[in-house]
């Protein structure tokens, strides 16, 4: 099964999760998601997928100037995202367990 | 990072911004603090290994980066995005487009007619070269012709043309592109050779064009830009190169025959007049040949419409003076000169004299016949003055 298809609707998630923890800038967040597991994300989605959540309220920005290279802009969870992230993940496990059911033992 | 990679790094997030042009400006800034610091982060990672085509390998083009991130952060596809067409050079993207097209087309031509109308040549050279100067100069103008629906279209056709057992010969026809690139050149040039005597004008835009054409064929490959240059050059060449093969053909076919026209049908004359023997005009005469179909003739009267096809001689003739334009029946007064009859003939046509030893004086002076006529008669010419 193509896990690129399945990323897209889990993908908002994913990023949320991440950042739960830890503030992160684009390429950490990307880093963060290919470590645990999500290998087959796109670099530009993973971008792109940020876009969406700042330009929806879920998440604040602050730019951290580099030593070396250009400036960072790293993304935090406020509020909003750690509700979002609340309400998304409980729909995902209880899909998620839905789908187990579903497959039984023969998956 | 060296300036080299720095360039190629900037090259790619131009690329990008353009692609994402149509977005309001405070977004796209934003977007490319994002990913303008990934592409370099990127570009760092790849150290001494970095190249244009291993970050495209990487990333993808910077067009396919801009559609990924666009579609997940949810903004419209570019071509749904409603601007109003007059902030879009729309129609300066359509005359390249179609300057393009109309180059190649007549490039063709004018090379597979040896040069005809060079007035035309010049007057689609100067489009080109305005579209050409305009694509080059104007770097939201690539990006827009590829958003026009007829370059959307065009593009669909020839992949759909790719698709199949035709993508193999592509593919094997691709490997030989730089040895038509350089016969590209050459045949251009060859006109460059060719119509250096005849004019200047042809003779230096060929060079140039080949000049060019030789640069413009790998750059085309990367730089769609070029294509302005690379594709009239190969209709030019394509035409040129037909040219001479066909030359080359009806040189080897030998002559080409004579075309010999038959008519079977003898031609007929606008009228006919009929002596007799003795070079009396004789008048509603039917003619037939010898299969017994009337030798007919169409006839066109005073009104100028024919009066359908009859084979009955002389015609009226239709003579126009300073009274108009009359239909005048029976034989014109003119001088024949009727062969003389046949040794055999005993009875001397009336109006001439017999024959005389001495040379004739006059016809007119009629002395009695020192000879009998006939036999000895020798052939003399006949003169007749019809009446009427």
């Amino acid at each position: 099964m193509d896990t690129s298809q399945l990323l897209k609707g889990v993908l908002d998630l994913a990023v949320l999760a991440v950042l739960r923890k830890e503030d992160g800038y684009g390429y950490d967040v990307l880093r963060r998601l290919r470590q645990g597991g999500l290998d087959g994300v796109g670099d530009a989605s993973v971008y792109g997928t940020l876009r969406r959540l700042y330009n929806a309220g879920l998440l604040t920005s602050y730019v951290v100037p580099s030593e070396e290279g250009p400036h960072r802009k790293y993304y935090s969870l406020n509020e909003p995202g750690r509700t979002r992230l609340l309400e998304s993940g409980k729909t995902w496990k209880s899909f998620a367990q839905a789908l187990d059911d579903l497959l039984g033992e023969g998956a | 990072m060296s300036t080299q990679t720095n360039a190629e790094v900037q090259h790619y997030l131009d690329r990008m911004r353009e692609a994402l042009s149509d977005l309001p400006a405070a977004e796209v800034g934003e977007i490319m603090d994002d990913a303008g610091a990934h592409v370099v982060e990127v570009a760092e990672e790849m150290g001494e290994e970095f190249s244009l085509a291993a970050l495209t390998d990487r990333l993808g083009t910077p067009h396919a980066y801009a559609r990924e991130l666009r579609a997940a952060a949810g903004y419209p596809s570019p071509a749904a995005v409603d601007v109003p067409t007059g902030s879009r050079p729309v129609v300066l993207a359509r005359f390249a487009l179609w300057s393009l097209v109309a180059c190649t087309a007549i490039g063709f031509g004018f090379g597979l007619s040896g040069g005809d109308g060079e007035e035309l040549l010049l007057l689609i050279g100067l489009c080109a070269a305005a579209a050409t100067v305009l694509v080059f100069r104007q770097s939201a103008l690539p990006p827009e012709i590829a958003r026009l629906p007829e370059t959307v279209a065009l593009k669909d056709g020839l992949k759909r043309l790719e698709q199949g057992d035709t993508q193999r010969v592509l593919a094997s026809l691709r490997t030989f592109q730089p040895v038509w690139w350089v016969g590209r050149a050459l045949l251009i040039g060859s006109v460059a050779m060719m119509s250096y005597r005849g004019g200047g004008l042809t003779a230096l835009l060929a060079l140039a064009l080949g000049a060019l054409s030789l640069v413009a064929g790998p750059k085309a490959r990367t730089d769609r830009r070029w294509l302005w240059i690379s594709l009239p050059a190969t209709g030019f060449a394509l035409g040129v190169l037909l040219l001479i093969l066909g030359s080359l053909a009806s040189r080897f076919d030998g002559p080409s025959p004579v075309q010999a026209s038959y008519n079977p049908q003898p031609p007929t004359p606008g009228n006919i007049y009929v002596f007799d023997k003795d070079g009396k005009p004789l008048t509603d005469v039917h003619l037939y040949d010898e299969n017994g179909r009337p030798l007919d003739t169409p006839w066109y009267g005073c009104d100028g419409r024919s009066h359908g096809d009859d084979n009955r001689y002389p015609r009226p003739r239709v003579v126009h003076d300073e009274n108009g334009c009359r239909e005048v029946p029976g034989v014109p007064p003119f001088a024949i000169v009727l062969p003389s009859a046949a040794p055999s003939t005993t009875t001397a046509p009336q109006t001439t004299t017999a024959p005389q030893t001495p040379p004739a004086t006059s016809p007119a002076t009629s002395t009695p016949l020192t000879t009998p006529p006939a036999t000895t008669q020798a052939p003399q010419p006949t003169t007749v003055t019809p009446t009427s």
